[in-house]
């Protein structure tokens, strides 16, 4: 954990400009075993000390990879000066921003390290179970990996604090060859969440069922057939129906965005779904208890509060960070986030998700003559307009209210907008998923959640 | 600060004093001032000061691989002695390898004395050239980035090779707009070593801006056909990647699920195809000079005329699976042009499109890829009939490499690489 060395440089902080200066340090730890060859085996540190200065509505930034009192003196003066240039050179003229509040926001979760041995040592028995367990298989990969932030933040105007964000996964991938023409079919699970090893690999039995039912699902994969292209009724599973939140509707409701004039910008206020369906940011709580990846405090120092995005079909708000906050005459939602110490903040996602609603998902099969059951997906991406698309690793045909073959790698498309008014039913479970990195410029850890949703989507296939 | 040949002093020490005889490391120092302008107005300015450190150490066969930034004594010390805490953990493989004896080579590339305030007029007058020549283009994000890297490689058998290299990117992001009407994300970037030439004038900046504003008026595609596709060299360059990946890279090459895994030296795609790692080219600013395992970089040819020559892969996986370590781990990419005009191109295509981008899941090991076709007109009888959306793509990538029908003479190089267009038939192409 990171000694605050950082406090007393709060004196040197300019006079006339609004001054974030944030210590960090990000650690990984990352373990591979691919057909049961340690192929993977590294540990990673990174450490620095970075300053963001705004100075009437431009900003200076500055990081160095040393994390030391010069250092922090060393930014101080670059970011102060870079943000002078750019007031002398482009000015904005801006007025200071507004203060939300000082004080202090204490540490809420420590970061355990642990020796690669162990992790080593638990990734080869996994394995082991594996290739014992299940001998069809003709390639598996067993993935360790630990990421986390260490970070102390001590701000002109705002709160100050100390932040963690620890969090460790297990990958296990498998693949087997089709029925049909031999070609590899892959499937992944992931295990773990928000903490460290000894939260969630303190054993390894509890993965077995799960890693059971990747088994299974890839040996249904295996006799599986391309889907039928087409605009079909379709029910998204919770890691889609995530995805759709983080990605097609997500994206577009960063202030940062909306002002690049995302589709969102116009519809403020309107209709963009059926009233089934509710989205919300969460900052650090949800109605199920502490948010996959909770965050207390963003890189501004405001504190992070929960963004209403969608309510009842309805766009109700966008998420910000102070200054978009400020031009759109709202209370920041604590959005502003950095992965690096040399990262300056940006508007990111933190924990995403469409509530649960009241249907239960056998009905929801039952409901559909002819359509899919998209199960899992690998990656998603959304622009400007709301266009989405998910990868579909695993899915199954519906034909008359009864799920049929599997089906083979697929995509589904839409616009986000026009999509979301076609759900008709919503299920009552939520499914959360915390392993993934959300890409803008930089990356950052994002949860994303979703219940099962029946709607009309566009589907590829052959 | 110290010198990076005095940290790799203290790397060695730190190695014989704990007995490691094997050994790589790599030390990079960086300093980059970006400059970024949001919305069309400058906002931002920063200067980044970072390190990077990478150490590989082997202990009774054993290997662990350490990365850090901290370039101080205790630094270093602290990150020895976790590499061979590391080894000490890891699992032996005689696999593992690092890279033998060359002669020691120092390099220098692109531009090492930059004009910061001539790149900010140049960006600029960019932002002017665009709110003036595209008026319904929004402008999300340019940014401006200087990067000047020292960086040294050196292993225990002797291996020596120090680079200093400075180049400036721009990237830009915008879409079109007009009234309540949004289109698709464009982007577009270029490396360049001067600032001699306006820079809406280099790459495909100007291809990218007139995009934007022709999707913006939309034709309806319903149906679902077989037809022909006009990648453009952005997004094939992108597809070459898949390619990498799924039948040439080192996890496929070593699990056996490549397909192409017995094709080397076979056909595996169409005569007119030749793909080659050119570090060397002079259109790449700042080429590869040596490769993460320790070779001097060689351009590679990876399939000419159609014909597999080389994988992509790096020393473990050719010491495990006795195939030839790829003395290049780039993506300098250089795809031959052809002899067909982009425009002859178009003409040739009874029923398609032109793809600017793909939105799809990641293909699998079987080479399938199904997407979104971003970016895209729909082409009919030779004709450019319109810009469409919701328009999906899908085929496998190995077929579609043989059926590659003509490749453009123009080629576009934005200093990262150099590819031409590329019109590939038997697409099943689906609309709403």
């Amino acid at each position: 954990m990171l000694n605050d060395i950082l406090k007393t440089r709060k004196s040197l902080f300019s006079d006339g400009v609004q001054t974030v200066l944030r210590g960090q340090e990000n650690r990984n730890r990352r373990v591979i075993f691919l057909q049961g060859n340690l192929v993977g085996n590294v540990r990673s540190e990174s450490r620095g000390v970075c300053a963001r200065v705004c100075k009437r509505g431009v900003y200076g930034f500055s990081s160095m990879a040393e994390y030391s009192r010069q250092a922090a003196d060393a930014v101080l003066k670059a970011a102060t000066e870079n943000a002078m240039f750019l007031d002398s050179h482009a000015p904005k003229g801006l007025p200071d921003q507004v203060s939300n509040g000082t004080g202090i926001v204490p540490l809420h979760k420590g970061i355990v390290d642990f020796e690669q041995k162990r992790i080593i040592e638990l990734c080869k028995s996994l394995d082991d179970y594996i290739v014992k367990t299940y001998p069809d298989l003709v390639s598996r990969t067993v993935v360790y990996t630990e990421d986390s932030q260490d970070k102390i933040l001590y701000t002109s105007d705002a709160y100050d604090g100390h932040i963690t964000n620890p969090r460790c996964y297990i990958y296990v991938i498998m693949t087997a060859l089709s029925k049909k023409d031999n070609t590899p079919l892959e499937l992944y699970a992931v295990f773990g969440g928000s903490g460290s090893l000894e939260t969630h690999f303190k054993t390894i039995e509890w993965m077995y069922p799960g890693i059971d039912a990747l088994h299974r699902k890839l040996m249904d994969k295996v006799d599986g057939v391309y889907a039928e292209a087409g605009y079909k009724t379709v029910i998204l599973g919770g890691p889609l129906a995530g995805m759709l939140a983080h990605e097609a509707v997500g994206h577009t409701v960063e202030a940062d965005l909306v002002l690049g004039g995302s589709v969102a910008g116009p519809n403020l206020n309107k209709r963009v779904a059926s009233d089934l369906v509710t989205m919300v940011d969460y900052a650090n709580l949800t109605p199920e208890g502490e948010a996959p990846l909770p965050v207390y405090l963003d890189d501004e120092g405001q504190i992070a509060r929960d963004a209403v995005l969608i309510e009842n079909g309805i766009l109700k708000g966008y998420m910000h960070n102070r200054e978009s906050a400020e031009k759109f005459g709202v209370q920041p939602t604590g959005n502003a986030r950095a992965w690096d110490f040399s990262d300056e903040p940006l508007i990111r996602m933190r924990n995403t998700a469409v509530l649960p609603g009241t249907s239960r998902l056998k009905d929801m099969i039952a409901s559909i003559d002819d359509g899919y059951y998209l199960i899992d997906t690998n990656n998603g991406q959304a622009d400007l307009t709301g266009e989405f698309m998910f990868g579909v690793t695993m899915g199954y045909e519906i034909k008359n209210g009864k799920l049929g073959k599997a089906i083979l790698d697929t995509t589904v498309t839409g616009i986000a907008f026009d999509m979301l008014k076609t759900v008709d039913m919503v299920s009552d479970k939520v499914c959360w998923n915390s392993s993934g990195f959300c890409g803008k410029k930089q990356r950052i850890p994002v949860g994303l959640g979703g219940p099962e949703l029946r709607c009309k989507i566009t589907i590829g296939g052959r | 600060m110290k010198s990076i040949r005095k940290i790799a002093e203290r790397i060695e020490a730190g190695f014989a004093a704990s007995k490691v005889k094997k050994y790589s490391y790599h030390l990079v120092e960086k300093e980059t001032r970006e400059l970024s302008a949001e919305n069309g107005e400058f906002s931002l300015l920063r200067t980044l000061f970072d390190n990077t450190v990478t150490l590989s150490a082997f202990v009774s066969g054993k290997n662990g691989v350490v990365h850090g930034n901290d370039f101080s004594d205790e630094g270093i010390d602290a990150l020895v002695k976790s590499a061979v805490l590391s080894a000490q953990a890891s699992v032996k493989d005689t696999a593992h390898d690092i890279a033998p004896e060359q002669e020691p080579a120092k390099f220098r590339q692109g531009n090492l004395k930059p004009d910061f305030d001539r790149f900010f007029e140049r960006i600029k007058e960019l932002l002017s050239d665009i709110r003036t020549e595209y008026p319904k283009i929004q402008i999300m994000n340019v940014i401006g980035e200087y990067v000047k890297s020292h960086s040294l490689l050196r292993n225990s058998n002797g291996v020596d090779f120090e680079q200093t290299a400075g180049q400036y990117f721009v990237i830009l992001e915008f879409a079109g707009h007009e009234g309540d009407k949004t289109t698709s994300l464009e982007s577009a970037s270029v490396q360049i070593r001067d600032l001699d030439t306006r820079l809406i004038d280099l790459g495909s900046l100007r291809y990218h801006l007139d995009n934007a504003q022709k999707q913006l008026d939309q034709i309806p595609l319903s149906g679902k056909f077989t037809g022909s596709v006009i990648f453009t060299p952005e997004l094939f360059a992108e597809f070459i990647g898949m390619v990498a990946r799924n039948y040439i890279s080192d996890s496929v090459i070593i699990d056996g699920t490549s397909l192409w895994k017995n094709k080397l030296g076979r056909k595996v795609a169409d005569d007119k195809l030749t793909v080659t790692l050119k570090s060397h080219d002079k259109r790449i600013v700042i080429g590869e000079r040596y490769t993460a395992d320790g070779f001097r970089t060689e351009d590679l040819p990876v399939i000419e005329n159609g014909v597999l020559k080389n994988f992509t892969i790096g020393l473990y996986t050719s010491r495990k699976t006795k195939k030839p370590v790829s003395k290049n781990s780039s993506m300098d990419l250089v795809v031959n042009p052809g002899k067909t005009p982009l425009e002859q191109m178009i003409a040739g295509v009874k029923q398609g499109l032109i793809v600017g981008g793909f939105s799809g899941g990641n293909p699998g090991t079987s080479g399938d890829f199904s997407g979104v076709a971003k970016n895209s007109y729909y082409v009919e009888d030779g004709q450019i009939k319109g810009a469409v959306s919701e328009v999906m793509i899908n085929g496998n990538l190995g077929a579609a490499l043989k059926d590659i029908r003509a490749i453009s003479s123009e080629v576009l190089a934005d200093g990262g690489m150099v590819v031409p267009y590329v019109l590939v038939d038997n697409i099943v192409i689906s609309g709403k």
